[in-house]
């Protein structure tokens, strides 16, 4: 057995950085959201719609900008009717969430049949190939998996930076923090809670719907019904588990994506373990890891509160 | 205009509102409304089978939303029935296939209780996470599915496998596991008077003892119910047991009723769904029989909708998610406010 030779532990380790880049993009989106101190179970949703859509746009006019534009605007029209039910309904965070899971699941197979009708061949698209960024591309064992990818990738790692540096670099992140933790006091000291929680909604949208477009448009290049099965659900866990800091939560999509990788790896050499042994693994991790940090509890204090300015 | 009133209009209102984006989709389709429609009711209360699938569906439902609505009540937002089933699933299971030689009353005693426990022990944990250490119930809950759902396709797999087989799934059980059947031809079973004989119960727990008295004070008011010396976290801990145990209830019927094999997803989302009717259901056991009679009735008609009209069964996904979020929107959008 040569599990161990270099060459497939680079193509290892392609195959992982492929498995997280959704989650990781979702879970960013989610971190935002949560940092502002709205709880978005929907994500399964926004990424549903953004894989939807992207295809849509991408079967129309087979140009990956479109594909990529629509497929955002998909996410964040999810996002913003969370965030209405949430803000402006004060509705229960959680429920909503999970309702609009139920209405994007039923809506895009609805309108995927509706435009292509029950056919026994999918339809499907040119998928988003890699770009290989010289130099970097070079580097021994990890070059290849990080650096010969396709756009998203590139796209994942760049808002990984982005946002590391927006939450702890900018004041944007102190207003994000100062509306989870205390609401009341940043509408005090004059920051706008809900033009800050909306904001941080649409960031959400707009991840979501990009991790969403990554499975339909470079994963897989076709569309069907719950496309995404759970996703994003995993993406909540990978916040959980990186503890809402960007670095974490690629590192925690990381995790989750090698344990996927290595299911498929299983299959096909055939082995008798089975492989949902392995797709276990990281959510005993997430609650042992949970379990390790009890007592300290990292979640913003308003996480799921609705803001009511009038109340006392 | 008074309270109740608006309430009443609000709810109208909202019901209408389904109603049209439900038909405006059928037309979409090109399908004729009238006869679209009566395809559906047709396919709910055409003939004894239909009215039999309904009930079918609307048993898991029932059990599932009723565990729900015991933790949401002391607020133990239970996202985990799925996973809860599950478990129930496995424990029958694994009762049939350990001692198939038991008489069928003591098997069905036992695998009521096994079922309970194992559906209680997936939920308990969580439980006592969030009431002892203040960890989110929700995400906890999420996790222990994918376990679950990844244990049953270990098991059956592995020490649950039926070995003259070579597909993933177990032995078929013993017949002493059985339930009875209570309308031949049709495929409904005993699991619909276990259902409803849990409704009575829930309701004589949380409406007419003081244990569930306390409960719904846990639930209401944290601070008060502390001040007034009710434990907290003893009650959430309890309601996240019955909540847990009463979904694994669910498991075991649709085993011991339906499939009478351990097989991978034998729970269509039966778990979330029944958030879904437990919110429907304002959380009271007499309102959830309805409610899930309602989504049980609103996805056997969609079946038969698709069949004669073509109309896609996704539609009752979309009623479902738009008739929740238009219930969450109500009260600020017709002003009305919560009892």
């Amino acid at each position: 057995m040569e599990i161990f030779s270099l060459t497939l532990i680079t193509t290892f380790l392609a195959a992982t950085v492929r498995m997280a880049t959704p989650i990781a993009l979702a879970g960013l989106g989610e971190t935002i959201s949560e940092r502002a101190g709205i709880s978005n179970l929907g994500v399964e949703a926004i990424m549903l719609s953004g894989s939807y859509f992207s295809f849509w746009a991408m079967f129309q006019y087979s140009n990956p900008l479109f594909g990529l534009l629509f497929g955002i605007l998909g996410g964040i029209a999810v996002s913003l009717l969370h965030a209405w039910l949430s803000i402006y309904c004060k509705a229960d965070q959680t429920i909503a969430g999970l309702a609009l899971n139920f209405l994007i699941l039923g809506l895009t197979s609805f309108l995927f049949l509706m435009q292509f009708g029950q056919t026994t061949t999918l339809p499907s698209i040119q998928t988003i190939g890699r770009m290989e960024i010289p130099l970097l591309s070079k580097i021994p064992v990890i070059g290849q998996a990080f650096f010969n990818q396709d756009p998203f990738v590139y796209m994942l790692l760049l808002f990984v930076v982005l946002i590391l540096v927006l939450f702890y670099k900018t004041e944007w992140g102190v207003i994000l923090k100062a509306v989870g933790e205390n609401p009341r006091s940043a509408d005090t000291a004059g920051l706008n809670v809900k033009k800050v929680r909306y904001t941080a909604a649409i960031a959400n949208g707009l991840l979501g719907g990009l991790g969403g477009a990554y499975l339909s448009t470079v994963k897989l290049g076709f569309f069907q019904e719950n496309l995404t099965s759970g996703k994003g659900y995993i993406a909540l866990v990978a916040v959980i588990l990186g503890r809402r800091n960007p670095v974490g939560v690629l590192a925690a999509a990381l995790v989750i994506g090698s344990a996927e990788a290595l299911q498929i790896r299983l299959q096909t050499l055939g082995s008798n373990i089975p492989s949902q042994l392995f797709a276990m693994f990281p959510y005993l991790v997430t609650i042992l890891v949970l379990l390790f940090s009890i007592g300290k509890s990292h979640d913003p204090a308003a996480l799921g509160v609705p803001y009511e300015r009038d109340k006392r | 205009m008074n309270r109740s009133t608006r309430n009443a209009i609000s709810l109208v209102a909202v019901g209408v509102f389904v109603l049209v984006v439900s038909l405006l989709l059928i037309a979409m389709v090109g399908s004729s409304i009238p006869k679209a429609l009566s395809s559906f009711l047709r396919g709910i209360v055409g003939s004894t089978y239909s009215i039999g699938e309904v009930l079918v569906r609307a048993t898991p439902l029932i059990l599932a939303a009723l565990g729900v609505s015991v933790g949401f009540r002391t607020g133990f937002l239970n996202i985990g029935a799925e996973g809860q089933i599950y478990l129930g699933a496995i424990a029958v299971t694994w009762l049939g296939m350990t001692f198939p030689n038991l008489p069928p009353v003591l098997m069905i005693t036992f695998a009521l209780i096994l079922g309970f426990l194992a559906g209680g022990f997936w939920s308990v944990v969580p439980g006592i996470l969030k009431a002892k250490f203040g960890l989110s119930e929700i995400i906890n809950t999420i996790m222990l599915n994918y376990i679950a759902i990844n244990l049953v396709g270990i098991l059956v797999r592995t020490s649950l496998k039926d070995p003259t087989y070579p597909y993933p799934m177990s032995p078929i059980l013993p017949e002493s596991t059985y339930f009875p059947m209570l309308l031949l031809p049709t495929r409904l079973h005993a699991g619909l008077i276990l259902a409803l004989v849990c409704a009575a119960l829930v309701y004589l727990l949380m409406f007419r003892t003081s244990t569930g008295f306390c409960m719904r004070a846990v639930g209401l008011n944290k601070r008060a119910s502390i001040c007034s010396g009710i434990s907290v976290t003893g009650h959430v801990v309890l309601s996240s047991l019955i909540s847990g145990g009463l979904a694994g209830l669910a498991g075991v019927s649709e085993i011991a009723g339906l499939h009478h094999r351990l097989i991978e997803g034998i729970s269509p989302s039966y778990g979330y769904l029944a958030i879904v009717v437990s919110l429907l259901g304002k959380n009271h056991p007499f309102l959830i029989i309805l409610s899930a009679l309602g989504i049980a009735a609103l996805q056997v008609g969609s079946m038969a909708m698709q069949r004669s009209s073509g109309v896609p069964t996704s539609i009752a996904s979309i009623i479902m998610g738009l008739l929740v979020i238009m219930i969450l929107a109500r009260k600020q959008l017709f002003g009305c406010k919560e009892e």
